[in-house]
Formats: C-alpha cells, sequence, structure tokens
C-alpha cells in the first residue's frame, strides 16, 4: 500500500488485522499508522478485549433467539 | 488460503469411529449438534426441517467416514456435507433464503458512525477508553450478558461466524470451510460481528462508568 490510512480506515482492518488475514503490505500499512495514533491503538486493545471476552461466553449463552432468524426470513421475503 | 488438515486428534477420532467405537461417536454428535443445527436452520424454515437434515447429515458423514483422507479438518468435513444438505433442502422448499439476508445488508458499508471522524478521516470524537475501569468490572457477567444479547441480535451469517470463530475457536480457515465461505466474505462478516459486539460492550461500560 503506497499511501498512508487515515483513522476511518485503520478502524475497518484491526479485526483482520489480529487475525492475520491482511495482505502483506496492508498490515504493514496498519502497523504503521497504529505506531503513531494512540487513538486507534486504544480501539485495538477494546477490539482485542471484546474478542477474549466473547470466548468466556458458553455455546448456549449466544444461541439465536428462533424469532430472529423468522424475521430475518419474513424480511428477506419481502424484499424479494 | 489452504483448509487446515486434520489434526492428530482428528485422526485418532477417525481411527476409533472406523474402530466402530459407539462411546466416540455419541461425544462427538453431542459435541457438534448444537452448531449444526443452528447453521442447518439458516438455509430451511422450521426447527423440525434442520434437525432432518442434521440426521441426513450424520448419515452422509457414516457413508463418507471410509473415505475421508484428512484433507479438511474433520469438523470442517462434517459441516461441508451438512451445509451442502441444507441448501438443497431450502432450494426444495423454494425457501432459499438470500445470502445478504443472512450476512445482513451493505456489507460494505463502514460499522464505524463517520461523525467520529473529521473531513480528513482522523478521529475528531474517540470512543469511551474502557482500560482505566478495573477489570472486574468490565469482564463482569453484566458486560458477559450484553455480548451475548449483541451477538444473537446480529444477522444469522455473522452471528454463526462469530460464534464458531470466537465463542468455540474454530480458525478462520475452518470457519470458511464450514460454512462455504470465500475468504473475504468471511473476513468481513467477523468484522462486522466484532465491531457490533465491541461497540455494545462500549455503550454499555460508559453507562456504568462513574
Amino acid at each position: 500500500m503506497s499511501r498512508d490510512l487515515v483513522c476511518r480506515e485503520v478502524v475497518e482492518l484491526l479485526s483482520g488485522y489480529l487475525d492475520d488475514a491482511l495482505p502483506a503490505d496492508v498490515h504493514a500499512a496498519v502497523e504503521a499508522h497504529l505506531a503513531g495514533c494512540d487513538g486507534c491503538t486504544m480501539v485495538l486493545d477494546e477490539f482485542r478485549q471484546t474478542i477474549a471476552m466473547t470466548g468466556m461466553l458458553t455455546e448456549e449463552q449466544v444461541a439465536p433467539d428462533q424469532r430472529d432468524i423468522l424475521l430475518a426470513a419474513f424480511r428477506g421475503w419481502s424484499l424479494t | 488460503m489452504q483448509a487446515p488438515r486434520a489434526s492428530e486428534a482428528d485422526l485418532a477420532l477417525v481411527e476409533r469411529l472406523r474402530a466402530h467405537d459407539e462411546a466416540a461417536f455419541i461425544e462427538l454428535v453431542e459435541k457438534l449438534t448444537p452448531s449444526m443445527r443452528r447453521v442447518a436452520r439458516m438455509f430451511v424454515s422450521s426447527d423440525a426441517v434442520a434437525d432432518e437434515v442434521v440426521q441426513e447429515a450424520w448419515v452422509g458423514v457414516l457413508k463418507g467416514l471410509p473415505g475421508y483422507e484428512g484433507r479438511a479438518s474433520l469438523r470442517t468435513w462434517i459441516f461441508r456435507i451438512l451445509v451442502n444438505i441444507a441448501k438443497g433442502r431450502g432450494q426444495r422448499e423454494a425457501r432459499s433464503v438470500p445470502f445478504a439476508t443472512l450476512a445482513g445488508e451493505d456489507l460494505d458499508a463502514p460499522t464505524w458512525d463517520p461523525s467520529a471522524f473529521d473531513a480528513t478521516g482522523v478521529w475528531s470524537t474517540l470512543p469511551f477508553d474502557w482500560r482505566g475501569m478495573p477489570d472486574e468490572r468490565v469482564t463482569g457477567r453484566e458486560t458477559l450478558a450484553v455480548i451475548g444479547r449483541a451477538i444473537q441480535a446480529l444477522p444469522p451469517m455473522q452471528a454463526e461466524v462469530i460464534r464458531l470463530r470466537d465463542v468455540l475457536g474454530w480458525s478462520s480457515d475452518e470457519v470458511r470451510n464450514a460454512l462455504d465461505l470465500t475468504d473475504t466474505n468471511q473476513r468481513v462478516l467477523l468484522h462486522r460481528a466484532r465491531a457490533k459486539v465491541r461497540a455494545a460492550v462500549e455503550e454499555h461500560l460508559r453507562s456504568v462508568h462513574t
């Protein structure tokens, strides 16, 4: 990536950054931005902690509400 | 990216299954059935049909097991069988939920409120910084409940990706393979799910912070 990233772009890349899922040049650009940006570094910490907390939940605690699935189907139906 | 191959544990388990070890089979069924039922339910119209799909998938697993070569992890391979059956069944039911409905609208839209940034894309309003709060407050039961509700409120495919990846600890490649998603879709769905969960946590912690 030849240009520098701005905060608005970096926040959309943090999940991929944490998973090592970004192309090498984008990963390097995020890293370079984080080194000079306290705000984005804070958001990265918050993502990291959110992911760790999500891992403390059990499967039962995040089981879907069947009603939501029906509603999703209904929305799809009304759109088509 | 290449699919993760079977682990040693997978291969050992397959050996036990091939040797007709019933306890091993029951353990596997009990472990995977809740997520299989949820995934099947995305593609078909009722819980009853989803249960049939899961049953059929297990029959397919038993049929395919002699030929399983360990090129994908065992659970990935099982989910591929499941998703194929569920999609076929959904099509026959003429249900076939559009991907956009399962995945959520506007996958390309920003997850962050644009007004948090100035015209050049630099922060103008930073999110709430909860790092100074006591740990027991941050990771307490209330926050976990907020996360659970936030996940339940996600579009079905976003919810399933974050469940498999962050709650159950599957690798990104396993999730992508199991749910038959492209690399990019998997990454985008997970990012959107995590961004919404992070925002819910932020809102909660801001409200209890004094």
